[in-house]
């Protein structure tokens, strides 16, 4: 119930649990390069001082990409709290990602 | 003006000429299909291959890979529908055992189903799948790829251009890498690719496309090369079929006739019918009996499959009319045992009905027996039910086909048809074969005074004199009495 209820919330109530992203990239090509910068600025919004984020260069790390079934760059995998979520794309969409990242509640 | 353009074309055609070579190509190893694309596919470029559901395009492209993996060419199946499991699985149908071969590093089966509930948010690319199977490649040293409906990672895009731009990077990638590949596309119902994906013809070096389809409640599955750059291939349709150890495609062995020519006489069995064709018939031809029903057809067969399993040589008599038991039973009436020559195991009479089948299962029975029991002389009765396995094109093809096979390896070839009317003339062509046949012999009954006299012809005998006469005879029981 109390789960439920922190999910209608507008915004994620600050200073509650630590998020680990895992962010895949494809060195420094556009789409990779616009996804880090788009996270870094969500975080920094959203989740000031309790994120990490583990960056992945497949070019460099493959066998870390063949692990997770990471076929598109950028993947964004959200790996605490659970449960485990994953946002494909450059993260242009702010709305969509802080929606898919359960750090905004429901719209309605 | 009109010699410059003739002379620059003769050049070029002489240019053409001078540095003809054709393309390194990779065999597929499935049966049949190298022969239509004239030694496989084409070395270190990309083959695609379209079909809607069920229609054995993913078998192909995984049997590809498994004569890949046992000829020292490793090769990686990407899946991106299937589970990894349920295709192990489903190769064990078939006797294939792919664990082996992963553990071996010969073959890697990649898991590359997409999460279903990935949200997205702006733009992507593929390069983790390129980054992934890049690794993946080097590792195991592949040279063989199949890539089993892209469409499946594609339908993310949403997008006809970017999913385009992202086929190109695959390309690209695949050529860069120098993998002979097979890319599977879904097609339509019609047997045409999804408008989004017609591109792709053009794209690939290479395009076969397969499909099943069902004619008068027969199945048939069907294989046609579309293109292949730099390279000549076999441009029908070619039935095949899914066997117990994978695909068998069933082309027309060569595009030239290749038949070994006639060998010397053999008895037809018949001492008189000996005489009227100047000795009997020749070894490795074609013969066409044609007749009504109870004219006599069998028993003229029978009488020549006795008398060639009495000189020891071997002979296959495939029945669409009756069981062996019963042709055996009925053979008794006019004196013929044929018992005792099938127990010697000289006389192999195979029953089948011919609607139970398609037209490509029946060929593959039919080239399997000739190639296992090697016999002398092949009967076939009667051409005229034939047309039962599907329509009179296939009972053509089916036809065709297996003369062909006995031609090539000088096998006598006994055709029986049945005709309907009493104008049987005009109905000796039996299904448009008789044009390839080298004897007929037509088998008549007429009523004179108050008796149906069976009268038998000799209407044509390539490259052998023969009687020009209607001879009467008798069906006794002891064969046949000719006059």
């Amino acid at each position: 119930m109390k789960a439920r209820k922190r999910e209608r919330r507008r915004y994620a109530k600050p200073g509650g649990e630590t998020y680990v992203f895992q962010l895949f990239v494809v060195g420094n090509e556009s789409n990779s390069a616009q996804a880090r910068v788009n996270l870094a600025r969500l975080c920094e919004e959203h989740l000031k001082g309790r994120y990490q984020i583990e960056t992945v260069d497949v070019l460099k790390d493959a066998a870390t990409a063949h692990e997770n079934n990471v076929l598109v760059t950028p993947t964004l995998i959200l790996i605490k709290p659970f449960p485990k979520v994953t946002v494909f794309g450059n993260l242009s969409d702010t709305r969509q990602v802080l929606a898919a990242l359960r750090l905004i509640g429901d719209e309605r | 003006m009109a010699t410059p353009t003739r002379r620059a074309q003769h050049k070029d055609a002489t240019g053409l000429r001078i540095r003809r070579k054709e393309i390194p190509k990779v065999p597929t190893g499935i049966a049949g299909l190298d022969e239509v694309l004239r030694g496989g596919l084409p070395a270190g470029r990309m083959t695609l291959l379209s079909g809607g559901a069920g229609s054995g395009k993913s078998l192909m492209g995984l049997q590809f890979l498994l004569h890949g993996a046992s000829a020292g060419e490793p090769g990686i199946l990407v899946l991106f529908e299937e589970r990894a499991a349920s295709v192990r699985q489903n190769a064990w149908s078939l006797g294939w055992d792919l664990a082996s071969l992963e553990r071996k590093n010969r073959l890697h089966l990649l898991d590359a189903r997409v999460n279903p509930e990935a949200v997205i948010s702006g733009d992507f690319s593929i390069k983790g799948l390129l980054a992934i199977l890049d690794r993946q490649a080097k590792a195991m040293r592949a040279r063989r790829i199949m890539i089993d409906a892209v469409d499946a990672l594609l339908y993310l895009y949403n997008d006809p251009k970017r999913e385009r731009q992202e086929l190109h990077t695959l390309h690209e990638w695949l050529l860069d890498r120098g993998l002979t590949a097979i890319m599977t596309v879904k097609s339509l119902p019609q047997g045409e690719a999804p408008s989004r994906y017609v591109f792709l013809d053009f794209m690939a070096d290479c395009v076969i496309h397969v499909d099943q389809r069902v004619t008068v409640q027969v199945t048939t599955r069907r294989l046609r090369v579309i293109k292949y750059r730099g390279s000549g291939y076999g441009r029908n349709e070619y039935p095949f079929l899914i066997g117990e150890n994978g695909i068998n495609v069933i082309p027309i062995t060569s595009n030239v006739l290749q038949h070994r020519p006639p060998g010397p006489k053999v008895s037809s069995g018949q001492v008189r019918l000996d005489d009227i064709l100047d000795g009997g018939y020749k070894r490795g031809t074609s013969i066409l009996i044609v007749g009504t029903a109870g004219a006599g057809k069998t028993t003229l067969a029978c009488l020549f499959s006795q008398a060639a399993c009495l000189r020891s040589e071997r002979v296959l008599y495939l029945n669409f009319e009756e069981s062996p038991e019963s042709m055996v039973s009925n053979m008794l009436s006019p004196g013929l045992a044929l018992q005792p020559l099938i127990k010697t195991g000289r006389l192999v009479v195979r029953s089948y009905l011919p609607e139970a089948l398609g037209v490509e299962e029946h060929l593959f029975h039919a080239l399997k027996a000739l190639d296992e029991f090697q016999p002398q002389h092949v009967v076939v009765d009667a051409i005229s039910a034939c047309k039962r396995m599907g329509s009179e094109h296939a009972a053509f093809e089916y036809l065709m086909r297996i003369l062909n096979a006995c031609k090539e390896r000088g096998i006598t070839c006994m055709y029986l048809n049945q005709a309907t009317g009493l104008d049987i003339v005009s109905e000796i062509s039996g299904i448009g074969v008789s044009s390839i046949i080298d004897t007929v012999v037509l088998l008549r009954q007429l009523p004179i005074g108050g008796v149906m006299k069976r009268q038998l012809i000799v209407m044509k005998s390539r490259g052998s004199k023969h009687s020009e006469q209607f001879h009467e005879f008798r069906i006794t029981d002891q064969g046949i009495d000719l006059v």
